[in-house]
């Protein structure tokens, strides 16, 4: 059995992807539990969610999760019948989390892998927005160590370091045509980094219910000396100097988090999350080209997202000592404001449900699967900076799997 | 263990496989007619109408005409077959037109004439009128009846057909025997939807040929040949829209060539250089000379090397446009009297064809409205900025009046509009971003 949880952990750095900008997919229990998290103990995850509660685990954990992700929308451009869909394509959000310390001690020490933003849109090539947008991979991994500290027997504290690599890859037409009829194209891909942290505190209550209160800081992210590619006619290619690299600066929101858990009896565990997003750091989508031209100028496209709010509820019913039902659901507002919403990233209002079967497939390990239905409503919208218009809907569907060791 | 294992994999893949299938669903609006029927469509009009672009018409132009687009998308609400009079693939190159070659070391174009494959069959002297270039004649359905060149003050002279290559190609005899006026052969055969972009010419051949090669077509002459065509247009129940004349003034033709730009070009050679001289008009046929403004408009294609070639004068050699005995000639410049001539016949051209178009119910598509706003204001569509500039503008072909297929397209959706705003019709509109500006090398 040791055999196979090893071979899950070694797969993962490999399929290691994100997806959707913020991506809510941070451990198997608490995805089926309608991504509830911040005032329970469930797992090593807590790291992600509340590292406050960490240390309240009974038990060393080692665990990890993946979480195949499909992201699908559709585009209809105003005033035609005309939908577009974004290639099928899966984006594999995983997560590994490790807390360990003594038995009962009075800390516990941690490591958190997972990937909290992200993206993976291809509308193609051939679409009305391909002036745009084509295509946006970008992938956030943090690496967060933790350390969680119990003051007292109710309440106990706990905080983590961010380390955040980024890789972005960005493509769009350009419109200047050449003489065989091929439109230029242009492609930004780099690697960047950024740090945070993050902390949470974790109360157990007189009344048997638990809290937690949680903060994870924004990442500003660097991405320096990334390629900028652009194709273009020949006679034309000297305005658009080749190589060229660009410098761009993109800030991960943070997000405040509370939330409760209820013990109504043995069997069920109820839980609620609130999360306020800060999205309004996201003003813009800038870069900086090193070789500019008269052609090539620097870019800056506004964005301005406002704060956003989730709300989240779930709940878990033990049927026996090996299985456990979960199921929850949310709602969420959107960041992108009327006439900022991009195709990279269609952004709206969503709902999502979840469900999710945890079973102790042996002494000390846990196998939890969730699967995830998430529907952003229909958003109809004209860009102010590209006046593309027409009206995006798209659906989510996430399956996953994660097995956690503990002893 | 491994059996089972096996299985378990299977069973994901093949759901991965079922959930990667579905689609998210969308709502679109369902095509309709209106109260109008597009079961067969002629368009009417000029080289706008035809495709013309870069100078010439020719098949990828002729493929790309606005009424081919319109016609297209009215598929979807019950539109039949449109027919273009089209060059065969052999003689794709019709006319003959203009590409982009590249570009000097001063950013400034180079143009290049295509001269193989073209659809000329001959020349014919026409006493009295001049020589006419004739194509390759074409029989067959015609739903596109763009002529090139064509004037509303045209549509009812008979021998017409004698003059204009682009209509003789399209009449069943040939030059000079041709005896169908331009009205008649458009309304010959039932419709049902019309398109009518007619009178730009009748401004457009005064200003492109600087004010000294044409005339203004008369006012009132002009309203009465107008409401004769659509009343002619109307007759059998037809409905249809109608298209407003553009401010000449609003094309790159004019306002790519600078007096500014020239003048600055002048100084870098000879600073001491105060003023390019031109012949500008000063009342009814009286011409002077004097010194350029920012308000006088060159034409495109002045040779702007001519600019300070001795010429000779009574007082001896002087350089060409750059004195007052010897200012640039008449027929590259549309000067500020000429200019503000051709703004006040367009606008009375306009206020004609609202009137009509009002008084026989029909769409108006105000092409006037939408390119000076464009020449103002730019454009922005599915993320490609549009402007009026020459080449850089997208909107413009390489002859600086003609559009490129992307401003066909914009062209496309503005009677679309105009359309289903009239007829409550929900003819799609067509995607711009599948059309392209200028062609570079």
């Amino acid at each position: 059995m040791r055999k196979i949880l090893l071979l899950v952990l070694a797969l993962v750095p490999v399929l290691a992807s994100a997806q959707g900008f913020q991506v809510n997919l941070e451990g198997e229990k608490q995805i089926g539990m309608g991504h509830t998290g911040v005032g329970l103990v469930q797992d090593g995850a807590s790291a992600f969610f509340n590292p406050g509660a960490m240390v309240q685990l009974s038990d060393n954990y080692v665990q990890a999760g993946i979480s195949p992700l499909m992201f699908k929308s559709a585009f209809n451009l105003a005033g035609t019948a005309d939908v577009y869909h974004t290639a099928d394509k899966v984006a594999p959000p995983f997560t590994f989390y490790a807390a360990l310390g003594p038995k009962n001690s009075w800390w516990k020490v941690g490591m958190a892998v997972y990937t909290p933003f992200g993206g993976l849109t291809d509308w193609g090539d051939t679409w009305p927005g391909k002036y745009s947008s084509e295509s946006l991979n970008l992938k956030a991994f943090f690496f967060q160590p933790t350390v969680s500290i119990k003051l007292a027997d109710f309440v106990s504290i706990g905080g983590g370091f961010v380390y955040n690599h980024a890789t972005v890859d960005l493509t769009q037409a350009i419109p200047l045509v050449n003489s065989s009829g091929q439109v230029g194209q242009a492609e930004l891909k780099g690697k960047g980094k950024g740090f945070g942290w993050n902390a949470g505190i974790y109360f157990k209550t007189k009344s048997g219910i638990t809290i937690g209160i949680a903060h994870r800081s924004q990442v500003s992210t660097n991405l320096d000396n990334g390629n900028a590619i652009f194709q273009v006619p020949a006679s034309l290619q000297a305005a658009f100097p080749q190589p060229n690299t660009f410098n761009s600066t993109i800030t991960l929101p943070a997000t405040n988090s509370i939330g409760f858990g209820f013990y109504p009896c043995k069997e069920w565990t109820l839980a609620l999350d609130v999360n306020l997003v800060g999205w309004n750091v996201y003003k813009a989508l800038a870069f900086d080209y090193k070789i500019n031209t008269p052609q090539l100028q620097d870019t800056y496209s506004p964005r301005n997202y406002q704060d956003a709010v989730t709300f989240r509820g779930g709940a878990q019913y033990k049927a026996n000592g090996k299985l456990a039902i979960r199921f929850g659901g949310g709602y969420a507002s959107a960041a992108a404001p009327d006439g900022y919403v991009t195709p990279e990233v269609p952004d709206a209002k969503r709902y999502y449900l979840t469900g999710g079967l945890g079973y102790k497939i042996a002494d000390h390990l846990d196998l939890d699967v969730a699967f995830e239905f998430e529907h952003l409503f229909s958003r109809t919208q004209t860009n102010y900076a590209t006046q593309l218009s027409g009206t995006f809907v798209s659906d989510v569907y996430i399956p996953g799997l994660s097995l956690a060791y503990h002893w | 263990m491994t059996m089972k294992n096996l299985k378990h994999y299977i069973c994901i893949v093949a759901g991965l496989t079922l959930l990667s299938s579905c689609k998210p669903n969308i709502d679109t609006p369902k095509p309709s007619k209106g109260s109008a029927d597009f079961s067969r469509y002629i368009a009417v009009g000029n080289s706008l109408t035809a495709g013309y672009a870069d100078g010439g018409l020719y098949l990828a132009g002729q493929q790309n005409s606005y009424p081919s687009i319109i016609a297209k998308q009215m598929q979807a609400v019950g539109g039949g077959a449109f027919t273009q009079p089209l060059f065969s693939a052999d003689q794709a190159n019709g006319s003959g037109y203009l590409t982009l070659a590249g570009f000097n070391a001063d950013g400034t174009p180079i143009t290049a004439p295509v001269t193989s494959n073209l659809a000329v069959r001959g020349q014919i002297a026409i006493p009295g009128f001049g020589n006419v270039t004739l194509y390759t004649k074409y029989t067959g359905e015609i739903n596109n009846y763009g002529v090139p060149g064509i004037k509303l003050e045209q549509i009812t002279y008979a021998p017409y057909g004698n003059l204009n290559g682009y209509y003789e190609r399209l009449l069943p005899n040939p030059s000079p025997t041709n005896n169908t006026a331009y009205i008649d052969f458009v309304t010959a055969k039932p419709f049902t939807f019309f398109s009518n972009w007619l009178g730009n010419n009748d401004a457009l051949s005064y200003a492109t040929s600087g004010g000294a090669g044409d005339v203004l077509t008369d006012k009132a002459l002009f309203g009465q040949l107008y409401a004769y065509a659509i009343g002619r247009l109307t007759a059998t129940g037809a409905k249809g829209v109608v298209a407003t004349v553009p401010d000449v003034t609003a094309v790159p033709y004019f306002n790519t060539v600078t007096t500014t730009a020239i003048l600055a070009g002048v100084q870098k050679a000879n600073p001491s250089v105060q003023a390019i001289f031109i012949n500008a008009l000063v009342s009814g046929n009286t011409y002077a000379p004097r010194a350029a403004t920012a308000k006088d408009l060159m034409v495109l294609t002045f040779p702007t090397s001519k600019i300070g070639q001795p010429v000779s004068t009574p007082y001896g050699p002087l350089p060409y446009g750059l004195t007052p005995y010897t200012p640039i000639d008449n027929q590259y410049v549309l000067d500020e009297k000429e200019v503000a001539l051709t703004e006040d016949y367009i606008s009375s051209y306009n206020i004609t064809i609202k009137a009509v178009a009002a008084s026989k119910g029909l769409a108006v598509f105000d092409a006037y409205t939408f390119l000076n706003n464009i020449k103002k204001n730019g454009l922005v569509v599915d993320g490609v900025g549009i402007n009026s500039g020459y080449i850089s503008g997208g909107l413009f072909s390489l002859d600086g009046i003609h559009l490129t297929p992307r401003g066909y397209a914009i062209v496309a959706n503005g009677f679309i509009q105009a359309i289903n705003a009239k007829y409550g019709s929900s003819i799609p509109l067509v995607n711009v971003s599948d059309y392209n500006g200028v062609k570079f090398p």
